[in-house]
């Protein structure tokens, strides 16, 4: 079982470093094998394998800022979304929608931001994953989708 | 000059490339250029917001790519910017053969060497276009 997480990685303010940020940390310690990404620009850029992510995986969007454009784009593009995590609710809008920032000044504050989304960014996956898990068991084996086993 | 020229990194996830063109971007608009250069979000730009498409339409656009696929390329066009040049870090990473540049996540010594390559280019084409005003 895989699930999406896909990233804003705004360049224009803090959140989009934090979000990219967390979103590795997915990919790279915490699910590294249950968690699968794509670059959000590649819905348009990309094909119709692109433009079918979200359909083909349960997808949690990550953004930086309270426009939304990770979980706007892919639902527009690809599909509805199983959850969002929006970052300037959990650092702050103020921190947020501060400057843009490189990886190369990342102070310990930005490390605990990072740690602080990326928890939630689990929970989320974990709730996505728990409810994905047991649609999957309730059709197991059965033809008809209804869960009665037959 | 009515707007200032945009430099669009793709930020690609899932691949170093794009942690070197965002990091170069970043370098280019604050660092090096910020007062003729600025960055605009990718993913803003994919949404087709009208008040995204008024920010890029018809401005000089340095779209900084990691890959070939030139995600950030092609969404700026689309989205009515003028592209100028094309960068790609992939073609810094061919002259730099067997470089360990680090991973999507951090980059080492030799990948930050590469931003810096990059954003000078980035840099020297954002200085010309200023001058063609």
């Amino acid at each position: 079982m895989k699930i999406g997480v896909v990233s804003c990685s705004g360049e224009d303010c803090l959140g989009g470093t934090i979000s990219r940020l967390a979103t590795r940390k997915m990919l790279d310690e915490i699910y590294p094998e249950e968690t699968v990404t794509i670059c959000l620009p590649l819905f348009l850029a990309g094909g119709v394998e692109e433009r079918g992510f979200a359909q083909n995986f349960p997808t949690i969007s990550v953004d930086g800022c309270d426009k939304y454009c990770a979980k706007r784009a892919t639902e527009k593009y690809s599909g509805k979304v199983s959850d969002a995590v929006m970052v300037a609710d959990i650092i702050g809008k103020e921190a947020a929608e501060s400057g843009p920032l490189s990886t190369k000044n990342l102070t310990a504050e930005h490390r605990e931001m990072v740690d602080k989304v990326a928890m939630e960014i689990k929970k989320k996956f974990e709730a996505v994953l728990k409810s994905s898990s047991a649609g999957k068991k309730l059709n197991s084996g059965c033809g008809c989708g209804c869960g009665c086993g037959c | 000059m009515s707007k200032k020229i945009m430099v669009i990194p793709c930020s690609g996830m899932g691949k170093v490339l794009g942690l070197v063109a965002r990091e170069a971007a970043l370098k280019v608009a604050t660092e090096l250029c910020p007062g003729e250069a600025q960055t605009v979000c990718l993913a803003y730009i994919v949404t087709g917001d009208q008040e995204a498409r008024e920010k890029i339409e018809g401005a000089d656009c340095l779209p900084i790519d990691g890959c070939p696929k030139l995600c950030a390329a092609k969404n700026a066009e689309m989205a009515g910017g003028i592209i100028k040049r094309e960068f790609r870090a992939v073609d810094i990473f061919k002259e730099h053969k067997g470089a360990k540049p680090g991973d999507a996540t951090a980059l080492t010594e030799e990948g930050w060497r590469m931003v810096d390559e990059l954003a000078d280019r980035v840099k020297d084409a954002v200085k010309e276009l200023v001058r063609e005003g």
